[in-house]
C-alpha cells in the first residue's frame, strides 16, 4: 500500500477543508457572532496540518484501486472529525459524538440531525452545517481531482471510489476536465436557484443554506419546521430544483452541448421521472381520498417525493401522519435512491433498472433455456462486471443494513422507528418515520446507535466498499509491518 | 518540474486513437504524458477497459470505422486521428472516415507491402496527413546498422544527410581517457558527441568531459563522414558482405530488399513453404531455405557459422532473443540485430547483452509523436523528427525553422540556451554543419537538438 500518497490525499482535503472555513468566518464576521472564532483555530490547524502533510510529494505518485478506496474512505473520515470540531468547541452541540454526527450527517447529505432546537445555533454554524451539504454532494475528491497533478491511473482510482453509481463514465477524456465540468454545472444550478428563491422573496441566508441543501440533495433545515413555514412558489422551487439535482449530471452536459436526442433518451433519467410522477399521482390520490385539498396536497405530495427519492430530507409537511400507503410509497422512495451521477444516494435508479432486466433475463432463460441475451442499458450491451457489481452491491447492502437494524434495536425503540432510522441514514435521506419523522430527531439514540448510524451515512455515501474496504484485514496486510519496521 | 514545464501548459489536443494493441497503448502513455486530451477505440471491450483504467482517457468500445462511433469518440472536435489496428485496410478506412467526416490530421499504419509501396499515393488520394510503416522502418533501421556493424544504433536525421550514431568505447580504446574538447582539435572533423551513457547515468557533456573506456557514446555527423571518424578511432568499419535472415516476415522482406540493393548477399530461413515460394518470386537475388529456424543444425548449415550478420526477424520476441544470443555464441564475429515487438522488460533485456535491438513500437510512436508535437505548436518551427534515447531520458529533436521564428539570424552563442540542451546540428542547401558558435539559424534550416528537457514542441522553446 502506497501509504505516503495516501498522507498526500488526506494532506490536500484538510487543506481544502481549512480553505473553505473561511466561509463560515465571513458569516459570523457579517453577523457579528462570537462563536465565529472557533473556526479560526480549526481551519489554520488543518491548513497546517494539511500544509505539513503534502510539504514532500511522495516519489511514487500511483494511486491504486485499493489506494483509491482507502484514501477516500479515510479523506471523509478526518473531513467528518475536523468539520466537527467547531460545533463541539463552541459548545452548541455539547456532546462530541453528537458534533460527529451531525457533522457527517451535513457531510455525506444525509440531513439527519440530533438538534431538536435548530433555530437556538448561531448563523455562522448553520451556515456550515448548510455548506458542509454543498462540498459533501458533489465530493471533496472530484474537487481535489481539479486542482491537483497525479498520474492518469490515479484520478480514475479515486474518482471511482467517490462517485455514485455502477460504472463511472467520463464527459470528458481526462478526468480533470470531467471534475471542473461537473463542479461548473453543480455551481451554476445552485446560483440559479439561489436567484429563484431571492426572487420568491426569502432571506439571503436562507436562500443559500436551502440552496446548499438541495444541491447537495442533503436536507439539513434552518427552521424547526424545516421548509413549511415558506411561500408556496419557494416550495415548488425547491422541488423542482432537488429533482434537478437528483438526475444524473451527464444530461446536463449533453443537454450543454446540444446532444438533444441522447440526453432524452436517457434510459436511468427516464426511469427515474416515470417513478417520482406515478409516486405522486398515487399519494395525491389517496389524500384527496381523504378529502384533502387538491391544490396543496399535489405541492405537498410533489415536495415530498422529490425530497425522499432525491435523498434529500427537506420536509413541508409531516408525512408521518399520511395513511399507510403513502407513507409505504415514501419508504420504498428511500430505497431506491436518486439517479447515479448525481448528488443522490441511495441504491440509485440505475441499479434498480439493472436489476429488473436481470431478472427479466433470468426468468426468459428459464422459458428458453439456450438463450444468450445481454442486458442493455441505454442501447449500450452492459458488461459482466458491471451486472455482477450490482448484485454484489444489492447484497452487500442488504447484509449491512440488516445488520444495522439489528444493532440500532438494542436500544430499544419501536420497529418502524429503528427501520426507517437506518434506511434514512444509510440511503443518505434523513428524516425517518415515527420518532425519527419530520418532526422528531436522531437526539433520543444512544452513542453506540449514533456511530453506527454514522458508518451507515458514510457507507451509504461511498457506496460501500471504499468504507467495508478499511475493515477488511488484507487491505492493511503489509502495512502495519512495514510501519512498525519504519518506526524501529 | 522542467518536463512538466513544456508539456502541461497548455491544453492538449484532442487526439482519437483506434486500436488498443502495442503501439496504441505505447503511444496512449507518450501521448497523455503530453496532457492531450485522448479517447481510444477498440472492439474488444477488455483491451479498452485495460487501458482507461491505466491512463487518464476516455474510451468507447466499439468499430472506429463507423462514423456512430467515431461521432461518439468526438470526432467533430478531433484535432489528430490516429487508426493502428492490426488491419491495414481498417486504418485506412477508418481514417478516410475521419477525414470525411471533420478535417482532422489522420495517421494510419498501413504494414503490408501491397500497400505500401504506394503509400504516397494513397496519402494524397485518402487525404491521410502520414502514412507510417513500422516493418518498414525497422527493417532501413537493420540495414543502417549493417552498414555500419560497430556502431549499437544508428539513427538518420535531415533525410539521411545526418547521422546520429552510439557505440560503446571497448577496452585499449583512442577514446578512453580523451577530453572531448582534445577530439575536436585532433580530428579537426565535423563529429560532434552529444550524450554518453556511464553506470546508468546520462550525461549531455562539454568540452571538459573526459571519456571512459564502457562509455556508451552518442555522437552525430554527416553521414559519409561516421565511418571516417570510428575509422581514425580504430573501429572496424567495413559494412557486412553477408547476412543470414532468420523468419520471413514482412520486416525481413523490406530488410532483404535493402540490403540487396547495396550488394549484401542475403539468406532468409521461413518456416511456411507458401511463404518461401513468395519470397523467391519477390526477391529473386536472394537465397530462400525453408526450415524452422530455431533448429542450430539447419542454421549451421545455412552457414550461421560463416555469416557476417544475423538478423532474427520471426514474429516471437523470445525466439528472437534466443536466436541473437546463440549467434553471438557460435558466431562471435558476427554481427546481430535482435528485433523485439512486444516485450515490456527494457532493464531485463538490457541485461542480456544482445548487442543492438530495434523496437518497431517505439520507431512508430517517436514518428508519430514528432507529428502530433509540431500540430500542437506554432507554425514557425516544425518537428520532422524525433527520437527517444536512454529510456526516454533524452530526446533528439530535427526542428524544421520556418520565417517568423524568434530565433533567425542570431549568431548561436547569443542564443541563451536552456542547461543541458544542446545544438547539435544544422543541415542548410544539402550541407550538414555542425555549428559553432557565430553561426546563425535561417529560415528553411534543419536543426537537430539534443535534450534531456523532453517534451519540446517548437523551435523557440530550446530557450531558457
Amino acid at each position: 500500500m502506497n501509504l505516503p500518497m495516501i498522507r498526500y490525499v488526506l494532506g490536500w482535503t484538510l487543506g481544502i477543508e481549512g480553505a473553505f472555513m473561511a466561509l463560515p468566518c465571513l458569516v459570523a464576521l457579517l453577523y457579528g457572532e462570537a462563536a465565529g472564532w472557533w473556526f479560526v483555530p480549526v481551519a489554520l490547524g488543518a491548513l497546517l496540518a494539511g500544509g505539513l502533510m503534502v510539504w514532500r510529494k511522495p516519489a511514487d505518485s500511483m494511486i491504486y484501486v485499493r489506494e483509491g478506496c482507502v484514501a477516500t474512505a479515510l479523506s471523509w473520515i478526518v473531513l467528518s472529525l475536523v468539520g466537527s470540531l467547531p460545533f463541539w468547541l463552541s459548545g452548541e452541540i455539547p456532546f462530541f459524538l453528537d458534533a460527529v454526527f451531525e457533522t457527517v450527517s451535513g457531510f455525506t447529505t444525509t440531513g439527519a440531525s440530533i438538534l431538536s432546537d435548530v433555530e437556538s445555533l448561531s448563523y455562522c454554524m448553520l451556515f456550515w452545517r448548510s455548506f458542509t451539504h454543498w462540498l459533501g454532494g458533489m465530493g471533496v475528491l472530484v474537487f481535489l481531482l481539479m486542482v491537483l497533478q497525479m498520474p492518469g491511473g490515479s484520478r480514475m482510482n479515486l474518482m471511482r471510489a467517490e462517485s455514485p453509481g455502477p460504472s463511472v463514465g467520463k464527459l470528458k477524456p481526462k478526468v480533470r476536465q470531467t471534475a471542473r465540468i461537473l463542479y461548473l454545472i453543480y455551481l451554476g444550478m445552485t446560483v440559479l436557484e439561489v436567484i429563484l428563491l431571492l426572487a420568491g422573496g426569502m432571506p439571503l441566508f436562507d436562500a443559500l443554506c436551502t440552496s446548499f441543501g438541495s444541491a447537495g440533495t442533503g436536507g439539513f433545515g434552518i427552521k424547526n419546521d424545516s421548509m413549511a413555514s415558506y411561500s408556496p412558489y419557494i416550495q415548488w422551487v425547491t422541488t423542482v430544483f432537488i429533482l434537478l439535482f437528483g438526475t444524473n449530471f451527464t444530461i446536463y452536459y449533453l443537454l450543454l452541448l446540444r446532444r438533444w436526442k441522447q440526453a432524452l433518451g436517457m434510459e436511468e433519467v427516464r426511469l427515474y421521472f416515470a417513478i417520482v410522477l406515478a409516486s405522486i399521482a398515487v399519494i395525491v390520490a389517496q389524500l384527496c381520498a381523504g378529502g384533502a385539498a387538491f391544490g396543496k396536497t399535489l405541492r405537498d405530495a410533489a415536495f415530498q417525493v422529490a425530497s425522499i427519492i432525491t435523498t434529500t430530507g427537506f420536509a413541508t409537511v409531516d408525512f408521518n401522519q399520511w395513511p399507510q400507503t403513502s407513507r409505504t410509497i415514501l419508504v420504498v422512495l428511500m430505497f431506491i435512491g436518486a439517479c447515479a451521477g448525481s448528488t443522490g444516494g441511495g441504491i440509485k435508479v440505475s441499479r434498480i433498472g439493472i436489476l429488473c432486466k436481470t431478472l427479466i433475463k433470468e426468468l426468459h432463460s428459464y422459458v428458453v433455456p439456450k438463450s444468450v441475451r445481454k442486458v442493455e442499458l441505454d442501447g449500450k450491451p452492459l458488461s459482466h462486471e458491471v451486472v455482477r457489481g450490482v448484485n454484489v452491491f444489492l447484497v452487500s447492502y442488504l447484509l449491512i443494513f440488516t445488520l444495522s437494524v439489528l444493532l440500532v434495536s438494542l436500544d430499544g425503540t419501536d420497529m418502524v422507528t429503528n427501520f426507517t432510522a437506518v434506511a434514512a441514514t444509510f440511503n443518505n435521506i434523513g428524516p425517518g418515520l415515527e420518532l425519527v419523522g419530520p418532526t422528531g430527531n436522531f437526539g433520543l439514540f444512544t452513542p453506540f446507535a449514533k456511530a453506527v448510524l454514522c458508518f451507515d451515512m458514510l457507507a451509504g455515501r461511498l457506496e460501500l466498499f471504499p468504507v467495508l474496504l478499511l475493515f477488511y484485514p488484507p487491505t492493511w496486510k503489509g502495512t502495519l509491518h512495514r510501519v512498525r519496521r519504519a518506526a524501529a | 518540474m522542467a518536463r512538466k514545464k513544456a508539456g502541461a501548459t497548455r491544453e492538449g489536443l484532442n487526439i482519437i486513437l483506434v486500436g488498443c494493441g502495442k503501439v496504441g497503448v505505447s503511444l496512449v502513455e507518450k501521448l497523455s504524458q503530453e496532457g492531450h486530451n485522448i479517447t481510444v477505440v477498440d472492439r474488444r471491450a477488455s483491451a479498452v477497459t485495460a487501458v482507461t483504467d491505466l491512463y487518464d482517457v476516455s474510451g468507447v468500445v466499439g468499430n472506429g470505422a463507423s462514423y456512430r462511433i467515431q461521432q461518439e469518440a468526438g470526432i467533430d472536435e478531433a484535432d489528430v486521428f490516429i487508426s493502428v489496428t492490426a488491419s491495414d485496410e481498417l486504418n485506412l478506412l477508418c481514417c478516410t472516415v475521419a477525414q470525411k467526416a471533420s478535417h482532422c490530421a489522420t495517421i494510419a499504419r498501413v504494414r503490408t507491402p501491397d500497400y505500401s509501396e504506394d503509400s504516397q499515393y494513397l496519402k494524397e488520394k485518402l487525404g491521410l496527413a502520414m502514412v507510417i510503416n513500422p516493418e518498414r522502418e525497422a527493417a532501413l533501421a537493420i540495414a543502417r546498422l549493417l552498414c555500419l556493424p560497430t556502431a549499437l544504433s544508428v539513427t538518420s536525421f535531415a533525410g539521411g544527410h545526418a547521422e546520429m550514431v552510439r557505440i560503446r568505447i571497448p577496452q585499449n580504446s583512442k577514446l578512453d581517457g580523451r577530453y572531448l574538447r582534445e577530439l575536436g582539435k585532433e580530428l579537426a572533423g565535423p563529429v560532434l558527441v552529444c550524450a554518453v551513457e556511464r553506470s546508468g547515468q546520462v550525461y549531455i557533456p562539454d568540452g571538459g568531459f573526459q571519456l571512459a573506456s564502457g562509455d556508451a557514446l552518442t555522437f552525430i555527423c554527416p553521414s559519409r563522414d561516421s565511418k571516417q571518424f570510428l575509422g581514425r578511432m580504430g573501429f572496424e568499419t567495413h559494412q557486412v558482405h553477408n547476412a543470414l535472415l532468420i523468419g520471413g516476415s514482412k520486416a525481413a522482406y523490406y530488410l532483404a530488399r535493402r540490403l540487396l540493393a547495396v550488394g549484401v548477399q542475403v539468406r532468409i530461413i521461413e518456416a511456411d513453404m507458401a511463404r518461401c515460394e513468395e519470397l523467391s518470386n519477390l526477391l529473386p537475388r536472394a537465397t530462400i531455405l525453408h526450415g524452422d529456424g530455431t533448429d542450430a543444425d539447419l542454421l549451421r548449415e545455412a552457414g550461421i557459422l560463416q555469416a557476417e550478420a544475423v538478423v532474427p526477424l520471426t514474429g516471437i520476441d523470445e525466439e528472437n532473443i534466443l536466436l541473437t544470443l546463440h549467434a553471438r555464441a557460435v558466431a562471435p564475429g558476427a554481427k546481430a540485430v535482435t528485433k523485439i515487438n512486444r516485450i515490456m522488460f527494457p532493464e531485463a533485456v538490457a541485461r542480456l547483452d544482445l548487442g543492438s535491438v530495434i523496437c518497431p513500437k517505439h520507431l512508430t510512436t517517436d514518428a508519430i509523436l514528432a507529428f502530433v508535437r509540431s500540430r500542437g505548436a506554432s507554425k514557425n518551427s516544425n518537428i520532422e523528427a524525433l527520437l527517444h534515447m536512454f529510456d526516454n531520458r533524452v530526446e533528439a529533436i530535427e526542428f524544421l525553422a520556418r520565417e517568423g521564428s524568434p530565433l533567425l539570424d542570431i549568431p548561436l552563442r547569443e542564443l541563451a540556451l536552456r542547461d543541458h540542451l544542446l545544438i547539435a546540428c544544422l543541415f542548410r542547401d544539402n550541407q550538414t554543419l555542425i555549428p559553432g558558435g557565430d553561426d546563425c539559424i535561417q529560415a528553411g534550416d534543419r536543426i537537430i537538438v539534443v535534450t534531456t528537457h523532453t517534451g519540446l514542441r517548437e523551435l523557440a522553446e530550446i530557450l531558457a
